[in-house]
């Protein structure tokens, strides 16, 4: 026997071959370059995700701030012919007005703050003292007053037959509906975008398995389920998916962060984009973005694999 | 005992095409050593394929363990599976996992703690000779090192019936002996073996039943006769006693 060329170790007992420290290497090989660029292209499309989210919120708050806004105060304007009715019937309602359960403030703008106003149109330093220029009162009401404003106007009605009373609801109507309009189609580009990560597995799924046949046949002939190779292939997709999602959402974040920066103190930032003082919220919502990735990644993948398995392998 | 595998009028034809198998009447069961000879194409690998369910008969019934595969639901198969080693010419090692890990697959496949089968696949390898060799990746061993991680991977599941399709075909002659010897070794211990081999001297030294295909027709032979005496080329025991009396205690 000691003449054979046998590789076999003769000299070493069973008890002191150690066996290998335990460790679980993935039982389908790194996909490489193949899985860089789809956690790049998931990365992609998370970015995309985060920023059509940042819009829902960022248009859901503003719409929010208006209305609240604007169902906070009412505008009575005293309309007239004469300069000195006008001047006379503004006291009046501010008379009225004052002491009144639910009126936080009332106030008359100036005659100079209304030829501010009329600017555009008249130039500067163009109104004539004699232009019967209507009386403007910015209102504010508490919003226990709001079911009230009907009675409140007839109230001022008797007081000052001329005076109208705007309490903005058509403003506020067709506010809501744009906002209501801008926020389903910004939630409809997020679930698209969703669709997108899906359709991107499943195709990374099936081409995973073609490319892994032969591991795939071993794995089935020492006798593993299509469940096991389901979950390999899952918690592949899974990892992947959580790097992709989590670098595409946080480059998004960075670029709100430069949009505010950038843009800070100009009307679009006071309007459109988030302030980290009030929205730190907004920040927590972008978190859903790798965890529903992350779900619909998993779940894309078993489904494909099972699928597939059933009907090539 | 019901027979690991019955075969009776079984045939086989891929795409409604020309017949690979016909009419096959076997049976396997416990403890059986049988040769499967014939010319390459002969259906060699189809006959096995359909025990290890990776095709399924076209033509007649085919039982394994008492189950009609044709009956099988999906989910039924790995069970049968585990029941049933297969060893490969072309060994079909995972190359990404060390020789370790590939003879633990079928026991990390079927959900087994680390720490159950740690000690088996360790005591196997050991067996096979490649104690040493435990964490070494496949692209790294011989063809002769390979059959035998292989061959570790076919029995570490304790199955009840080994396939080797060509096993020596890709090993040198004296490897190719000993991993004979390891599966006569095995099957003195109570494991069925089926060897699909075109190497009629190895054959010829063994002295076990023959199945023979011929154009898809099996028919069944005793041993060979010696045409001259046999040379004393073979190595003995197939590894070190106590690993087999160790391999002997777990099998029984």
């Amino acid at each position: 026997m000691s003449d054979l060329p046998v590789e076999r170790d003769d000299t070493v007992p069973a008890e002191t071959d150690k066996a290998p420290r335990l460790r679980r290497t993935p039982l389908l090989p790194e996909a490489g370059a193949a899985g860089a660029s789809l956690t790049a292209v998931i990365a992609v499309i998370c970015f995309l995700a985060a920023l059509s989210l940042t819009g829902f919120y960022s248009v859901s708050k503003a719409a929010q701030d208006w209305t609240a806004d604007l169902r906070g105060s009412i505008t009575i304007q005293v309309k007239g012919s004469n300069v000195e009715q006008i001047a006379a019937e503004t006291a009046d309602v501010i008379a009225f007005l004052e002491g009144r359960e639910g009126i936080l403030t009332a106030e008359a703008l100036s005659r100079e703050q209304a030829g501010a106003l009329l600017e555009p149109w008249l130039g500067r330093g163009n109104l004539p003292a004699s232009l019967p220029v209507p009386g403007i009162i910015a209102v504010k009401v508490a919003p226990s007053l709001r079911g009230e404003l009907d009675a409140l106007s007839d109230d001022i009605g008797q007081v000052a037959p001329n005076a109208i009373v705007d309490d903005h609801g058509a403003w506020n109507a067709s506010l809501a509906a744009s906002a209501r309009v801008i926020q389903i189609f910004a939630f409809c580009v997020f679930l698209l975008i969703m669709g997108a990560v899906c359709t991107v597995i499943i195709f990374a799924a099936r081409a995973g398995l073609a490319a892994n046949r032969e591991v795939v046949d071993v794995l089935h002939l020492v006798g593993a389920t299509d469940k096991f190779i389901a979950k390999e292939v899952q918690r592949r997709f899974l990892i992947l998916g959580l790097r992709g999602s989590v670098l595409g959402v946080a480059a998004a974040a960075l670029a709100v962060v430069a949009a505010v920066l950038v843009m800070g103190g100009t009307v679009a930032n006071n309007y459109f984009l988030p302030s980290f003082s009030t929205d730190s919220g907004l920040f927590i919502w972008l978190l859903v973005v790798p965890l529903l990735t992350c779900l619909v990644a998993a779940w894309s993948a078993r489904t494909t694999v099972l699928k597939t398995l059933e009907k090539r392998f | 005992m019901e027979p690991i595998a019955e075969f009776s009028m079984t045939g086989l034809s891929y795409d409604g095409q020309m017949d690979v198998l016909k009419d096959v009447n076997l049976v396997i069961r416990n403890g059986d050593f049988r040769f499967l000879t014939g010319p390459s194409g002969a259906g060699k690998t189809s006959l096995l394929k359909l025990i290890y369910l990776a095709q399924m008969p076209t033509a007649g019934k085919l039982s394994l363990f008492g189950q009609d595969v044709r009956d099988m639901a999906r989910e039924d198969q790995p069970a049968i599976r585990r029941r049933i080693g297969v060893v490969f010419q072309e060994f079909r090692l995972l190359d990404h996992l060390t020789a370790f890990e590939n003879v633990a697959l079928p026991m990390r496949v079927a959900g087994v703690n680390q720490l159950d089968y740690r000690q088996d696949v360790t005591e196997l390898l050991t067996w096979v000779g490649l104690g040493r060799k435990m964490d070494a990746l496949p692209p790294t061993l011989s063809g002769g090192e390979k059959q035998r991680v292989a061959l570790a991977r076919a029995l570490v599941a304790k199955p009840d019936l080994i396939l080797a399709d060509e096993p020596t075909g890709n090993v040198d002659p004296i490897m190719g002996e000993r991993i004979m010897r390891l599966l006569v070794e095995l099957n003195r211990l109570g494991t069925a073996v089926i060897v699909a081999t075109h190497d009629l001297a190895l054959v010829r030294r063994m002295k076990k039943n023959i199945l023979r295909l011929k154009d898809g027709n099996l028919t069944l032979h005793g041993p060979l006769k010696d045409p001259v005496p046999d040379k004393p080329a073979t190595p003995e025991a197939p590894a070190d006693e106590a690993a087999t009396q160790s391999l002997e205690r777990r099998i029984s």
